[in-house]
């Protein structure tokens, strides 16, 4: 997991490697001896006796294991030697990783606008790539959904630093939303979009003015049962939400008003006909890319425009201190509504778009773990970073949709994901945080 | 004009506060005059920083008036909402312990400070978000008086650095500047000197006096630094165990016989109740 260097840096570390400090031989033997010592006094009774059996009445008959003992104290007094030659050399290696940080932060500058342009050109290339297949292209859209429900909750727990752990359920509104209008009054896809944010965000607002003067993990407590209530009430509410059996036959987007169908209904053109293509189920699937493509765009433009608004430096004003937010006339209550309402609104345009891709809804899409797993890529991406939300994403979802073969165990590669990011990098895969504007732009590092 | 000049900024009357059992403040009153700096100095927990709490808003009190009174209206604080006091009374404070917005830079920290102004001007975000024109005439009106009281806290070098690294003088100056930038009529600054060393307190006397004669702003200071609150405060209010005991010019506080007792202890046997003088006499015979 070492991150790639240029090789005259390499060699230069290496060189930086070497311990700065020579270790005293004998210390580390006579140190390795007390632990031997030790571990003889303990091994003597544990390992150096064997109950064989009960004597008649005269006692137990003991077997001696003196071999045991003997491997034992040789263990301990080996591995003591071992761990700390190891941890020596570590410390060699700590300040070394130091200074090749300091050096990479030059590197910053250019490297994560590289990386995010790059991003943003293998997203919009990905359909036409040879290598594509509709797994790979389903994959990169269940992918894309995670990212913009990730900058989403950025908004919330990344920039206004409240931890929510019901997002999910206004993902659940914005898909029950379109399902519903759909099914119920024939509203399509694209009338559908902006009801489905307006009634998340007006369910942001609903939920968040009770909860949101609680703070900290007492907010994430709430918002965990929120996020539940909604789940129950929707497998309840059978009359309306038609309860554990799901919305099923949610119509497609159309391009247009153009269908994606093999055979159109009397009087509507298909696409592929209008374009006069050769008709290919692909074809829909691309269109859903796209589209999925568009609206995290429009996400993160929304983000990082809103970030250089007041409102957006507020919001970090309040993840930084409330209390002096509250002494310079700031609204805390309103401030983190907004903040609340306008993630809840994405993930309404995130959960209507998951409604038209499935087809099919059910409560059961909508449980905690999925709050969990965006919540996961926030953090693991680095909180307020949008890059590094796009990065964790493709590595908690795409990589762990890699190891589908592997069945439960898949679950393990997530897990391991998160482990590896938290021990090489505890604030996130990029936690640097630019000011959003400057007094002195030509001082830029 | 001249009544109003009269008139005083601040009003405290008969102020309370009682927390459970504890009374930090007992019927406190004095006034806070424009263009003055009135210190407000005691031992340890005489409780200086409640009343502040209460002026701004951050404790509601148990009993008492604290009417402001200045270009915009006329305001009873204790009736308002924290954050309103600071938005419509135009009352700013720093902390005891700094709290700035350690990871964002000086430079956003004052802008931060002029939250609603900009709002208003980015139309709650929308012409912003458009980026409208007079949005973006607003917000560079907004760096300029960020950039002029960056100037005078000495901190123009710093403004692109996050608020958390600056030295720890820089830091206390970034929030009096913050202070500044919502443009404050009563400007009230807890222990403002703590951690200063004799350079910085000077600079930081300067700065206050600038405050006070070139920008109409009432003061009100809790120090505990001498050199400061003699050196600048036009007048002083001195608390002990949450009642007033004193109130006058620096000269004439620091002669106060109640001011030297409470700062210095008395001659023994002064000091004590009588009840527990007089159990000291009968040991005292007894031995």
């Amino acid at each position: 997991m070492a991150p790639e260097i240029a090789p005259e840096i390499a060699a230069e570390t290496a060189a930086e490697l070497r311990p700065t400090t020579a270790l005293d031989p004998v210390a580390v033997v006579k140190d390795a001896g007390a632990a031997a010592l030790i571990s003889l006094a303990l091994a003597l009774p544990l390992f150096g006796f064997r109950i064989v059996g009960l004597g008649s009445g005269r006692g137990i008959d003991l077997e001696q294991r003196w071999d045991w003992v003997a491997v034992a104290v040789a263990a301990v007094f080996l591995g003591r030697i071992a761990l700390t030659l190891a941890l020596h050399r570590r410390q060699g290696i700590d300040a070394a990783a130091g200074r090749m940080a300091a050096r990479l932060a030059g590197v910053r500058r250019y490297a994560v606008p590289a990386l995010g342009g790059f991003m943003l050109v293998a997203a919009l290339a990905w359909p036409a790539m040879p290598f594509v297949d509709r797994h790979l292209l389903d994959l990169a859209i269940l992918v894309m959904t995670y990212v913009m429900l990730g900058w989403g909750l950025n908004i919330v727990v990344g920039l206004a630093g409240l931890l929510d752990l019901g997002y999910v359920a206004f993902y659940a509104v914005g898909a029950y939303s379109y399902a519903l209008l759909a099914t119920n009054f024939g509203l399509g896809f694209w009338q559908c979009l902006p009801l489905a944010g307006a009634f998340a965000a007006f369910f942001g607002v609903v939920l968040g003015f009770p909860v949101l003067r609680l703070r900290g993990d007492y907010l994430a407590i709430v918002t965990l049962g929120f996020g539940e209530i909604v789940r129950i009430i929707l497998i309840n509410w059978y009359a309306v939400t038609n309860g554990p059996d799901g919305v099923s036959g949610i119509p497609r987007p159309t391009f247009f008003g153009l269908p994606f169908t093999a055979n159109p209904d009397e009087g509507t053109t298909a696409f592929h006909t209008f374009f006069g293509l050769e008709y290919a189920s692909m074809q829909r699937i691309v269109f859903l890319y796209y589209v999925i493509l568009v609206l995290a765009l429009l996400t993160n433009l929304f983000t990082i425009r809103i970030r250089r608004l007041p409102v957006g430096r507020a919001w970090e004003a309040l993840r930084e201190d409330e209390i002096a937010c509250r002494s310079l006339g700031i609204n805390p209550r309103n401030t983190k509504l907004t903040a609340f309402a306008i993630g809840a609104m994405f993930a309404g345009f995130g959960g209507s778009f998951f409604a038209t891709r499935q087809g099919f809804i059910s409560p059961e899409s909508f449980t905690f773990i999925e709050s969990a797993i965006i919540l996961a890529i926030v953090v693991l991406g680095g909180m307020g970073s949008q890059l590094g939300v796009v990065l964790a994403a493709v590595l908690l979802i795409g990589v762990t949709e890699f190891f589908r073969e592997l069945e439960q165990f898949r679950m393990l590669a997530f897990g391991a994901g998160m482990v590896a990011i938290m021990v090489w990098r505890p604030r996130g895969l990029l936690s640097h945080r630019d000011p959003t504007i400057r007094l002195h732009p030509e001082n830029r590092r | 004009m001249a009544a109003a000049a009269e008139q005083p900024l601040l009003t405290v009357e008969h102020l309370t506060m009682q927390f459970g059992g504890l009374i930090a403040v007992d019927d406190v009153s004095f006034t806070a005059a424009r263009r003055h700096i009135t210190a407000i100095i005691g031992p340890n927990g005489a409780g200086k920083t409640t009343v502040f709490n209460c002026i701004t808003g951050f404790y509601s009190p148990t009993a008492g008036r604290l009417a402001l009174h200045c270009e915009s209206g006329d305001f009873l604080l204790e009736r308002m909402e924290g954050y309103q006091i600071a938005q419509k009374a135009r009352v700013a404070r720093t902390f005891q312990n700094i709290r700035l917005f350690p990871r964002m830079s000086a430079l956003e920290n004052l802008l931060v400070a002029q939250h609603n102004a900009l709002m208003r001007a980015s139309g709650l975000s929308v012409l912003g978000l458009l980026g409208a024109a007079s949005f973006r005439r607003a917000e560079r009106a907004a760096i300029d008086h960020a950039r002029y009281w960056l100037d005078r806290a000495g901190l123009t070098g710093a403004a692109d650095l996050d608020a958390g690294n600056l030295p720890y003088g820089g830091q206390r100056r970034l929030e009096i500047a913050r202070a500044m930038c919502t443009r404050p009529a009563l400007l009230c600054l807890d222990e403002p000197a703590a951690g200063l060393n004799h350079a910085e307190s000077r600079d930081l006397n300067k700065l206050l006096q600038f405050i006070r004669d070139d920008h109409e702003v009432g003061v009100l200071l809790i120090e505990h630094d001498m050199s400061v609150v003699m050196g600048i405060s036009d007048k002083i209010v001195v608390l002990d165990y949450g009642r007033k005991i004193a109130e006058g010019t620096p000269e004439a506080v620091r002669h106060s016989p109640e001011v030297i007792r409470a700062y210095l202890g008395e001659e023994e046997g002064k000091a004590l109740p009588p009840e527990v003088a007089a159990d000291l006499e009968k040991q005292d015979g007894a031995t």
